[in-house]
């Protein structure tokens, strides 16, 4: 019973409570009605006796008239008054008590009752008497009559008095029963109202109590809490339901952000063993690298070609070979600092005699330099990788005679390096690539010194903590590429 | 497991709630109706038989101890006697109260008689009516009364008598004077009083004194409410003061008691009274009466009662009842004084 009552809707749960409240508010009213309404009916026939023996009283009065009218006048009317007065006051008399009891009342009554009897008697005979005009027997029997009247007369006058006595009593006595009825009525419809009052909020915290609690939660959830404690639900009505779907759509939220974080871990993880490959294949080409090449064993062996060539007179080769020893002494000196433009300038140089040499001179190299612009300072292996950038991509695929210009001028506050070939372009989109630092080379070519578009691209942002410092631009096909770095006009140069 | 104990501790306060306000309600009206109720509701006790009673004062002392006595004595016999003249606002004399009582149709009068004739022909008109007549007191003794219940006279006389002598010597011995004794009847005396009378002028003669004492009736008019009072001080203000004064009602020896005092004769006239009513007791301790004659009027009452509910069953009863009397002195009023406190 009390399970399915949890379990109704909040409506009806509602309607229970309302109808039960009304029942008793209904009940107690009707009950105070009832003791007042039973008071008050007490209090009306507190001087019904008093009425009713006025009654009788008038009655014998009547009587007693109606008899000495007749004596006097000996009418019909007369005599047809006396039949009625005397009906009227035997139904009368008929009503009062006869019994003797312990109560004065009573026994007054019978008296009363008895008398009266007598009286109507002694009357009916001394009408008799007056209708035979037997004069000396009605007069005697008018006197016994008037004289009982008297007697009746003054027996109910005093019954009356005691009666109204004890009715006043009576009265003062229910007058305060009713003002103590009303008190308590009121006391016992506050009792009530306060009882309801108390029940009501009983239930109705009953109905809102999971709604609150409800709530709470709904808000910590807004507030981007998950980790609530869940309630459960403590009823099937539609509260109920709301909070169980509620609990249902928390825990669900849970698990997803869950599995998010999850994959998000792995991707991240992913990624950094992703990164880790690349540095150990790196890692691992530099010191295949270095292994191949002890740069030191190779500048020394190369001085020693150097001075071979010089004894036998052998110009060409030992100019050659010095170039060689020289290319290769700057990068053991100069790598990862920060030299001049002037320096640079001479590697590329070396490196275009190299170059020509191994070409047979099919690269034209081009100098229109600003004597005054460098001493700027730069990052060393700069000029060098995208001069051979120009050489591996731009000129050796080309048929003609390979041309790169190299100029360093001045151009509103900055000093313009730029680096010309005339070899097969590029296309935009591998331009975009460089810049962005997308662009992959498939490896090391055998020709490289190691050292990439990006890296150059990139060594130079982070020196100069600028990202606009160099553009590529290509007109076309076969139209040759030209890459131009702005320096900034510092304390560098001249 | 929790939500379901609150729950049910909830539903419990709820119907504890209810059921209290229905019990304050169920005892409201319990009240109202127990508490409240009707005073004329209570059940009245039904008599079998209903006997009144016609005395000369129904508002002395005296005669109310005689009415509480048959009264109660009569309730064990499931009589009901009512004070006749109780009922009625306006004073009656004996006579009317007679012819409403014969009228009502009552089982049996007791009545206080004398010895007029009016009276005695109510007696007899009752009698004739089937209804038992008992005096009491004073005796109708030419009525057809069933039945008297009164103190025996003679003795009481006797009593008063001894009483007066005693007094008498006293006051001789010191005045050397005849003394004035004077017993207080009604205008026309009853036979009783008569009684009283002719046993006190006995005793009298048959003591050694009686020459220097002089007895005399003096009549004390009651024909109407105040007229003893009125006579009795006219007795203090005549030449001839008595020595001693033989009440033989309260009301008599009340009214003396109280003009020897407001005439400053307390010493030189000696009362002796009668009934124990506690003025006269009073009296007697502050040695202003002499002495008094209680007749045992709760006994009266009863043996009223007695010879009708005999008569009613068996038809006839004793002509005559004799009541109980005692003398009340300084001696002994203490005793009484207490014994009526503690009534």
């Amino acid at each position: 019973m009390r399970t399915k009552y949890r379990d109704l809707p909040i409506q009806i749960k509602m309607t229970i409570v309302y109808v039960a409240i009304s029942v008793v508010v209904l009940a107690v009213n009707l009950t105070l009605l009832l003791s007042i309404n039973s008071v008050l009916k007490r209090l009306e026939m507190t001087y019904q006796d008093n009425l009713n023996l006025n009654e009788i009283t008038l009655a014998l009065d009547e009587v007693q008239n109606a008899m000495t009218e007749y004596l006097n006048v000996k009418t019909t009317d007369a005599l047809e008054n006396y039949y009625k007065s005397d009906e009227n006051y035997r139904s009368k008399i008929n009503d009062l008590e006869s019994t003797v009891s312990s109560s004065i009342y009573t026994r007054m009554e019978r008296n009363i009752k008895y008398m009266s009897e007598e009286y109507l008697t002694e009357v009916s005979q001394t009408i008799e008497a007056k209708r035979g005009r037997n004069v000396e027997k009605y007069r005697i029997g008018y006197e016994k009559a008037t004289e009982l009247y008297d007697y009746i007369g003054s027996y109910i006058a005093s019954l009356n008095g005691q009666q109204f006595i004890e009715n006043s009593q009576t009265f003062v006595l229910l007058s305060r029963d009713l003002r103590i009825t009303e008190n308590v009525s009121v006391f016992i419809m506050i009792l009530v109202i306060i009882t309801n009052i108390l029940v009501i909020l009983q239930y109705s915290s009953q109905i809102t109590r999971p709604l609150k609690t409800l709530a709470i939660s709904a808000d910590e959830v807004a507030k981007g809490n998950f980790d609530i404690e869940l309630t459960p639900a403590e009823s099937k009505d539609e509260v109920g339901v709301v909070t169980s779907a509620f609990n249902q759509m928390v825990i669900s939220i849970r698990d997803y952000i869950e599995r998010i974080k999850e994959s998000m871990e792995n991707e991240r993880r992913h990624k950094e063993t992703e990164l880790m490959m690349e540095t150990h294949l790196k890692d691992a080409q530099i010191k295949y690298l270095q292994a191949q090449i002890n740069p030191h064993f190779l500048f020394n062996s190369l001085n020693a070609g150097a001075q071979l060539a010089m004894m036998e007179e052998a110009d060409r080769t030992y100019e050659y070979i010095q170039n060689m020893s020289e290319f290769f002494r700057y990068n053991l000196k100069k790598a990862d600092s920060i030299i001049t433009l002037r320096e640079e300038i001479e590697l590329v140089d070396h490196y275009i005699f190299i170059i020509n040499v191994r070409f047979s001179g099919d690269v034209k190299f081009q100098k229109d330099i600003d004597e005054e612009l460098i001493q700027a300072s730069i990052p060393s292996m700069i000029l060098q990788p995208i001069v051979e950038n120009c050489v591996n991509h731009g000129i050796r695929e080309m048929a003609g005679e390979g041309v790169i210009t190299l100029k360093v001028f001045k151009i509103m506050d900055s000093i313009c390096i730029s680096i010309k070939d005339n070899g097969k372009g590029m296309t935009q989109e591998t331009i975009d690539k460089l810049l962005n630092g997308t662009y992959r080379d498939d490896g090391l070519s055998m020709d490289s010194n190691g050292i990439g578009m990006d890296n150059v691209i990139n060594r130079l942002r982070l020196f100069l903590g600028q990202d606009d410092i160099i553009t590529i631009t290509s007109e076309g096909e076969n139209k040759g590429t030209e890459v131009r770095i702005y320096l900034p006009l510092g304390d560098g140069e001249v | 497991m929790k939500g379901e104990g609150t729950f049910k501790k909830r539903f419990f306060v709820a119907v504890y709630a209810i059921i209290f306000i229905l019990t304050v309600l169920v005892a409201f009206r319990f009240i109202t109706i127990y508490f409240f109720g009707n005073p004329k509701a209570a059940n009245p006790v039904i008599y079998d038989k209903y006997y009144v009673m016609i005395s000369d004062n129904h508002q002395s002392g005296y005669w109310k101890s005689v009415y509480e006595g048959a009264c109660e004595y009569g309730m064990e016999k499931n009589v009901f006697v009512e004070d006749l003249a109780s009922s009625f606002s306006s004073e009656l004399s004996k006579e009317e109260l007679m012819r409403i009582a014969i009228a009502s149709r009552v089982d049996g009068i007791i009545v206080s008689a004398d010895d007029s004739e009016e009276l005695t022909e109510l007696i007899n008109e009752a009698n004739m009516q089937g209804i038992p007549v008992v005096t009491m007191y004073n005796d109708a003794p030419n009525s057809n009364r069933i039945s008297y219940v009164g103190v025996d006279n003679y003795n009481i006389g006797k009593e008063y008598g001894r009483q007066a002598v005693n007094v008498a010597r006293g006051i001789y011995a010191e005045t050397q004077e005849d003394i004035n004794v004077v017993v207080l009847v009604d205008q026309i005396p009853s036979s009783d009083q008569m009684m009283i009378y002719s046993s006190v002028q006995e005793t009298f003669e048959a003591d050694g004194l009686s020459s220097k004492l002089r007895l005399s009736m003096v009549k004390i008019d009651s024909t109407n409410a105040f007229s003893v009072e009125e006579t009795i001080r006219d007795l203090f203000i005549s030449d001839d003061i008595p020595a001693i004064i033989i009440c033989l009602s309260e009301l008599d020896t009340t009214c003396v008691y109280q003009a020897v005092i407001d005439y400053n004769k307390v010493g030189l006239i000696s009362i002796l009274g009668y009934y124990d009513s506690d003025s006269i007791l009073q009296g007697i301790s502050r040695n202003i009466i002499n002495s008094t004659i209680k007749i045992d009027a709760v006994q009266m009452g009863q043996y009223c009662v007695d010879a009708l509910v005999e008569y009613d069953n068996a038809g006839f009863t004793s002509q005559y009842f004799s009541v109980d009397f005692e003398v009340i002195n300084s001696y002994n009023v203490a005793t009484y004084m207490e014994e009526t406190n503690e009534n």
